[in-house]
């Protein structure tokens, strides 16, 4: 068992900062645990799994739900993206264990227990799919920003002092908290969608019966799926949600409720993206084609006429919250596992003088991303759309690390996976690389499904 | 904010930060483990090249 190869407890003199603002934190959970208080209980134990589901709502996400709307309406998808989120759910519910049990973030646990070798290329698989990820987020917000006639280096700047903003807090409660008001903003799609007179019982049909079934199911259906998937679990939320929780400080005894804010998470995310899946619909019914469509304003100016001004300019603003959440959320994942990687200190309870690694990392990619999208003539469309499709390939290797974790029983003991979690797990990681093979095939030899 | 040592109670000895300093000890990995870890990342190092050739052919063809 874990506990026992651990050093002892400190000496109070030994404490730091970051120990007494999440002794701070945990008083007030220990508090209201005592007095029975579950509601609080939840309240204060709740935002790593919120934030790491509707951060992954971003911005290349939002986009192809939206693309899978105006291609396809209605239809496969929604329950699809359903059961891609109870996919997430089980993925990210095994982060949580593992953040309770060991105290540490994933990147570390990686090197730790299986070394250098496999920790570099897990990480390497981060960085690559974080970065250009993070370059996404704030093509989306350049987007948005479009959609109301702000020039790119206004939208993109603001969003980059939005990120600095963040990290400033130095506190990490203050931080979930601050993120969690603006995650409320990726709820936007679903007055959006409202507006767009959805039919209820063709929705409620779709959900239940998988129907009606593209007439094309080839590559581009295929690549749908690809990102539809890669739209909702990706490598970044592992390495994440698991810091994130070891930062709040949460214990075994906070399992439950940190497995109901995974769940709030699930449930909120799932909803927002089928709700930017039914806003899109019109564009399908109105036969437009969106192919070449580069970014999110494009929906929304397109969505305009069919939805109204009120409904595009929602649709638009959510594209621009989704961008800037999942900016600071991947940003912040980046710092943890980079940092934890080279043995220096990571967490949002850090000041600058102990943080300079943590907090250099989150800026510097930042600062990386931002400069790209600004680049005249950079490849913007081709650049969202692959990179869902990317974040889905690496995610094999990344579950893989996972469930071996899940399964240590030295790191995990009693919250190690059962037959059932394995099952599901390993379902899912036959899964993905077998559609991950698919597209290999497919992109290779595309006159074999046709397009 | 004042900070009273009697409080530390609150973290579990594993919870402080220096703490997690102490690594924890290398697993042995079986022929197995080894052999899934060693396939996804050929999977991996073919399936990227392959997303970056989708890529740039998708690049040419909007240029074209």
């Amino acid at each position: 068992m874990l506990e026992t190869t651990l050093a002892s407890p400190s000496r109070p003199e030994d404490a730091t900062r970051e120990d007494y603002l999440r002794v701070f934190d945990r008083a007030r959970v220990l508090r209201a645990r005592a007095a029975g208080r579950s509601t609080r209980l939840l309240w204060l134990l709740a935002g790593p799994g919120v934030l790491v589901m509707l951060g992954e709502n971003d911005g290349p996400s939002m986009v192809s739900y939206a693309t899978t709307g105006a291609t396809y309406g209605v239809g496969f998808f929604a329950p699809f993206i359903l059961l891609t989120f109870a996919m997430a759910f089980v993925v990210q519910e095994m982060t949580v264990r593992l953040g309770v049990a060991t105290h540490r973030g994933h990147a570390e646990l990686i090197f730790q227990r299986f070394g250098p070798f496999w920790g570099y290329f897990a990480i390497a698989d981060l960085a690559f799919g974080n970065l250009l990820t993070l370059v996404t987020e704030f093509i989306a917000v350049q987007a948005g920003g479009l959609f109301f006639g702000v020039p790119p280096w206004i939208s993109v700047g603001l969003g980059v002092l939005v990120v600095f903003a963040s990290l400033a807090l130095r506190r990490y409660a203050t931080w979930e908290r601050a993120l969690m008001v603006l995650a409320l903003g990726n709820l936007l799609f679903i007055p959006a969608a409202l507006l767009a007179h959805p039919d209820g019982a063709a929705l409620a049909r779709a959900i239940t019966t998988w129907r009606p079934l593209p007439d094309d199911m080839g590559a581009a259906f295929v690549t749908l799926i690809l990102a539809t998937v890669g739209a909702t679990v990706t490598p970044w939320m592992i390495f994440f949600q698991q810091s994130a929780v070891v930062d709040k400080g949460m214990t075994r005894a906070d399992l439950p409720q940190g497995r109901t804010d995974t769940a709030i998470g699930a449930s909120l995310a799932a909803i927002a993206a089928i709700a930017t899946l039914v806003a899109s619909a019109p564009l399908f019914a109105a036969k437009i084609d969106v192919s070449q469509f580069a970014n999110g304003a494009d929906f929304a100016t397109a969505l305009r006429p069919l939805i109204g001004t009120t409904g595009a300019t929602l649709f638009a603003l959510g594209i621009i919250e989704a961008g800037l959440l999942a900016a600071m959320t991947i940003a912040t994942s980046s710092s943890y596992a980079l940092s934890e990687v080279v043995a220096s200190r990571h967490s949002l309870n850090l000041d600058f003088k102990h943080g300079k690694m943590f907090y250099g990392v989150a800026i510097g990619s930042t600062l990386i991303a931002a400069a790209t999208v600004l680049i005249p003539g950079a490849p913007l469309l081709a650049m969202t759309l692959t990179v869902n499709v990317i974040a889905t390939l690496l995610m094999a290797p990344a579950l893989l690390f996972l469930l071996l974790l899940a399964n240590d029983r030295f790191v995990m003991g009693d919250l190690a996976n059962g037959w059932r979690a394995n099952l599901a797990g390993g379902t899912i990681v036959v899964a993905i690389s077998l559609i991950g093979a698919l597209y290999g095939v497919i992109t290779v030899f595309p006159s074999l499904i046709g397009k | 904010m004042e900070y009273n040592p009697a409080d530390l109670a609150a973290l579990e000895p594993d919870q402080f930060s220096a703490a997690t300093q102490t690594p924890l000890p290398r697993r042995e990995l079986g022929r197995g483990v080894l052999a899934l870890l060693v396939i996804l990342r050929i999977y991996v190092l073919l399936a990227i090249p392959l997303v970056a050739y989708a890529f740039v052919r998708a690049l040419l063809a909007g240029q074209s």
